[in-house]
């Protein structure tokens, strides 16, 4: 580590300022629009001529009953939902595809890869009907178990990669040590495949917020509907005009969970955890 | 565990509330599937039809997205299920042929097809016929009036299309656009049809027979192509829709528009100054000898093949598009009524000011989309293929545009071929 | 710098037989049972649904038609591949997905790096990053279309730009801002993968080549690259995967017309618009067969190791 000169310190802050100017851009007219009346939404100036906040405020009108709240609670509690078990059943099975010998494990990830290339809106009718036959239809479980499906195999993906990484050795020593398997994958290889279990639950996590396609026809209330398919039943003036302040303000209120669950992963994704291990 | 929680809570609210009459026949619910109108309207009528009954039924929303496509998505998946828990449905006029042709949705019985097309609008009647038998009973309707500005274009207004764009080309693009709905979608499908239907031909003479005679039909597209090829189009005409084109005209830019009259409404909040200005005119003509045919658009309510209480949803229906109803929706959707004799009533005056004749007159004009085939979305979709963009319709060999629109459409009514 | 599974399992297999399969045979069944509960979970949703949709190709289904029905054979599949629209969207989709990815694996690159090393507000950056990628696909493109229509839109009055310009009505402005907008929604999702390849070089070989006199570049392609390789194709691979399937931000912009309608677009008319079942599920299977092809051109063609291999 050598001295910071402000040579570097001036790049990084004009660098990073960039960085954050260009991802948010859009996200900054979002925004605008979200505060701009329905009278000058379509009139072409970035910043709003005439201000309001009533796009956000008709949105929680309502209470329980309240076009976003309802959904955002299932959305936040889907996903979080949704996540954990896939990150813990895809570790399982990536633990295994990466260091134990069996057969099948090509199949099992080829398979996992085929799964994720088939078009999900295919598979939407069918579901629909089995759906409804088990009685899951418009329920939590109804939307975490295709979910669950979908985001698996990137899910194990990345988590296999990051199994790799990690020299056997280090297992071998904790066993030598006395450790069961299990201890030797708790105390050992989770820590350091941690940076890669955080960037897949990061990933899923923001897949199954973004759903659409299973949300608006595996739900058909607000028992389980989650915002991207509330976001299709708000109404604006008529019935030809679209409500678009409300879906930025909708769309602008709804990141602000992801932005807290990113926050908070995002600091595991770190180096250090394996290049410090071997030499020790 | 929560669902029988909710369960008891819900047994044990009934029970204090001793709802359902006790008797022999306890109150049945009834499920409406229809999407949100923003003023309220549904759940007032709903609620009326619910006290009527006196504890016969109990007639419940159940929401569909604001989008149609979206609705009929949600419909046709759960009545391709054979879902039991739909009964009323509240049906684009354009799906009749497709639900009825499909099993979907029950005829409306004898007894009770006098009550529900009294008095209502012969175009309208036909949005709810297919094959000659009627699968619906009207609830509201729409159409489509010539919106133009008094302070550009003067008292009088063009009569004919063609009159229109010299208008507006004397005015100049900066102030004198027409806004219409030419985007890839249902829109420009309304506008081809009222064209087309206006120059005195039909898309379709028959549910598998094609009409398009050339010479009316090379006339209306002559005329869209030279809209799209004049310099007085909406600059965004090829992605434009019904809000797109509201809000075009609000912005000033504009002093011509074709569009449903929710934009009276629309221009009244947001822009007043130039609703002052605004006039409303009946759809223009294609030919000057010839009466125009306006786009009809609106809501029928049918009943589910599927439903478990026929007899009480038809009850409902028949409540649902009584006339204090329909004019309860025009008072607070600024929705037309389906019946000729309301429109000298408080509430449709009330909404359309000074122009309610216009309404009435064309709405009686109107010649519905060819929904009489089943394969309707498969027509709709060739046709919006054949003529987006209409800015790329060469209005000196519209023959060209003729013959694959033609052609097209002829595939589309026996479903041949990817679209 | 991928280690092994250990030569024990096999080598000791011509020693102590019978110890050997014994541990084989446990090792075999720790593998299955902890694989089993993912297996179960993907297979639920998929088996029956695929195979129904493989079924409907066959035959002749539509919906709003339920008294036609029957076999069909190939004959779905005959129209569909016989068709000028399939193979023209087969076309935009295949540019799209391409040039989308290639920009995404550059600018995901260099997001990686500045998320990785940057020396201060390393929370703040890479949260930002990410932002995009977490706002509803279907909002994002309808903000981008918004942006740049010529009435509604800001984009129209920044300076150097035509008043006029109709982005959408024209193939190519249309192509950009649908390129432009899966760029920015997708990015970091490359750029995360991307990161997270990056925290397990070891920091120390970067050390070794400075001591060594290697420049910034050198380090750059003969250590980051190389090691980073699994990760750089994983993301490769799933990014593909989806950018074949690109659907919202072309519907929202121009539902397809001006030449820019995608295989998707052409599967949604068929199966939900037509309710063509047949025509629509052999369009499903072919788009999930081009995926495949593109996913075996992956692992074969370019010396992909997938991540199960030794």
């Amino acid at each position: 580590m050598g001295e910071r000169g402000t040579k570097e310190y001036t790049f990084w802050t004009v660098g990073l300022f960039a960085v954050i100017v260009a991802a948010l851009f859009p996200v900054l007219w979002l925004l605008m629009l979200s505060f701009k009346t329905p009278a000058t939404v379509g009139d072409g100036s970035f910043i709003p001529k005439e201000w309001t906040f009533e796009n956000y405020t008709t949105l929680f009108e309502g209470g329980l009953d309240s076009p976003l709240l309802r959904p955002l609670i299932n959305s936040v509690a889907i996903a979080l939902i949704a996540t954990t078990i896939a990150i813990i059943l895809a570790s399982f099975t990536a633990y295994a595809i990466a260091r134990l010998e069996f057969p099948g494990r090509r199949i099992i990830l080829g398979g996992a890869l085929a799964i994720a290339m088939f078009p999900p809106i295919s598979t939407v009718g069918p579901l629909f009907d089995m759906w409804r036959a088990l009685g899951i239809y418009d329920t939590y479980l109804g939307l975490i178990i295709p979910y669950l499906t979908f985001a698996l195999p990137l899910a194990i993906y990345t988590l296999v990669a990051f199994f790799r990484e990690i020299p056997f050795e280090l297992e071998q020593a904790a066993q030598v040590d006395g450790a069961t398997p299990t201890q030797a994958f708790r105390k050992v290889i989770v820590p350091l495949a941690a940076p890669g279990m955080f960037t897949a639950a990061i990933l899923v996590f923001i897949f199954c917020w973004n759903d659409f396609v299973f949300a608006i026809s595996l739900t058909s209330s607000d028992a389980s509907r989650t915002v991207p398919a509330a976001i299709a039943f708000f109404t604006g003036e008529s019935q030809f005009t679209a409500p678009t302040g409300n879906i930025a303000a909708a769309a602008i209120l709804v990141t602000i969970p992801i932005i807290v669950f990113v926050l908070i992963f995002q600091r595991r994704i770190v180096a250090g955890l394996t290049s410090g291990a071997v030499k020790g | 565990m929560g669902r029988l929680a909710a369960l008891g809570a819900v047994l044990l609210a009934c029970l204090a509330t001793a709802c359902g009459d006790g008797e022999s026949s306890g109150s049945r619910t009834l499920n409406w599937f229809i999407a949100q109108q923003p003023g309220g309207a549904l759940q007032k009528i709903a609620d009326r039809c619910t006290q009527q009954s006196e504890g016969r039924f109990k007639i419940n929303i159940e929401l569909l997205p604001a989008q149609a496509d979206a609705q009929r998505e949600q419909l046709v998946r759960r009545l391709g299920a054979e879902d039991t828990t739909i009964d009323i449905i509240g049906m684009d006029v354009v799906w009749t042929g497709e639900f009825a042709n499909a099993g979907w949705v029950r005829q409306v019985p004898e007894d009770r097809r006098a009550a529900v097309s009294e008095n209502v609008f012969d175009s309208v009647l036909k949005t709810a016929q297919f094959e000659d038998k009627l699968y619906g009973a009207p609830l509201w309707s729409n159409t489509q009036l010539l919106w133009y500005r008094k302070d550009r274009v003067g008292d009088t207004p063009p009569k004919t299309w063609d009159e229109m764009i010299d208008k507006a080309e004397e005015i100049g693009p900066a102030e004198g656009q027409i806004q219409v709905q030419a985007n890839r979608y249902e829109g420009l499908v309304v506008w081809a049809n009222a064209m087309i239907a206006s120059s005195g031909t039909a898309i379709l003479t028959g549910p598998e027979t094609v009409g398009l005679n050339r010479e009316k039909t090379e006339r209306a597209l002559e005329i869209m192509a030279r809209l799209g090829a004049s310099n007085v189009h909406a600059p965004d005409i090829d992605t434009s829709n019904e809000g797109t084109s509201a809000i075009g005209f609000e912005s000033g830019s504009s002093s011509f528009m074709i569009n449903y009259p929710f934009v009276y409404s629309s221009a009244k909040a947001n822009a007043p100054e130039i609703f002052e200005q605004l006039r409303a005119a009946k759809y223009p003509q294609v030919d000057a000898s010839q009466e125009s045919a306006p786009p009809i658009g609106g809501f029928n309510l049918g009943v589910s093949q599927f439903s478990e209480n026929p007899d009480l949803a038809w009850d409902a229906v028949q409540c649902l598009v009584q006339e204090e109803n329909q004019l309860q929706v025009t008072e607070l959707e600024g929705l037309p009524p389906v019946r000729e004799d309301l429109f000298d009533r408080k509430q449709v005056q009330d909404a359309y000011p000074d122009f309610a004749d216009v309404v009435k007159e064309s709405i009686a004009d109107a010649s519905p989309r060819p929904a009489e085939t089943p394969a309707y979305t498969d027509l709709s979709l060739a046709i919006q293929r054949a003529l987006h963009p209409v800015t790329k319709i060469d209005p000196k060999d519209v023959g060209a545009t003729y013959d694959v629109f033609k052609d097209d459409v002829e595939k589309a009514i026996k479903r041949e071929g990817l679209l | 710098m991928s280690v092994a599974v250990p030569p024990q399992a096999g080598a000791a297999a011509e020693g102590k037989k019978q110890g050997v399969s014994d541990r084989a045979k446990a090792e075999r069944k720790l593998g299955w049972m902890l694989c089993a509960p993912a297996v179960f979970a993907m297979l639920l949703v998929t088996a029956y649904p695929i195979g129904y949709a493989l079924v409907l190709s066959l035959q002749n289904r539509d919906l709003r038609f339920p008294d036609e029905g029957g076999f069909a054979g190939l004959d779905n599949y005959i129209t569909v591949l016989s068709s000028g629209l399939w193979w023209s969207s087969l076309g935009n989709t295949a540019f799209i997905a391409i040039v989308s990815v290639a920009i995404e694996l550059v600018i995901g690159m260099i997001l990686a790096m500045i998320m990785h090393r940057a020396i201060f507000g390393r929370g703040v950056v890479r949260t930002a990053v990410l932002v995009p990628y977490g706002i509803v696909t279907v909002v994002a493109a309808f903000a981008w279309f918004y942006a740049f229509d010529p009435a509604s839109g800001f984009v129209n009055g920044l300076p150097l730009i035509d008043d006029d310009k109709a982005w959408f009505g024209e193939r190519w402005s249309a192509m950009a801002v649908i390129i432009a907008a899966e760029v920015w929604k997708t990015t970091p999702f490359m750029a995360l993968l991307l990161l997270a390849g990056l925290t397990t070089i070891d920091e120390g070989l970067y050390e070794a080549a400075r001591v060594d006199g290697a420049t910034w570049w050198q380090r750059f392609t003969k250590i980051t690259l190389p090691l980073m390789r699994p990760a750089i194709l994983v993301a490769l691979l799933f990014r593909m995967l989806d950018a074949f399937r690109v659907f919202d931000s072309i519907f929202v912009m121009t539902r397809g017309s001006q030449d820019t309608e995608s295989i998707s677009i052409v599967g949604y008319n068929q199966l939900i618009s037509r309710l063509n079942l047949g025509l629509g599920s052999a369009v499903s299977v072919l788009i999930f067969l081009v995926v495949l092809i593109i996913a075996f051109i992956f692992v074969r063609g370019l010396g992909t190791q997938t991540p199960g291999e030794d």
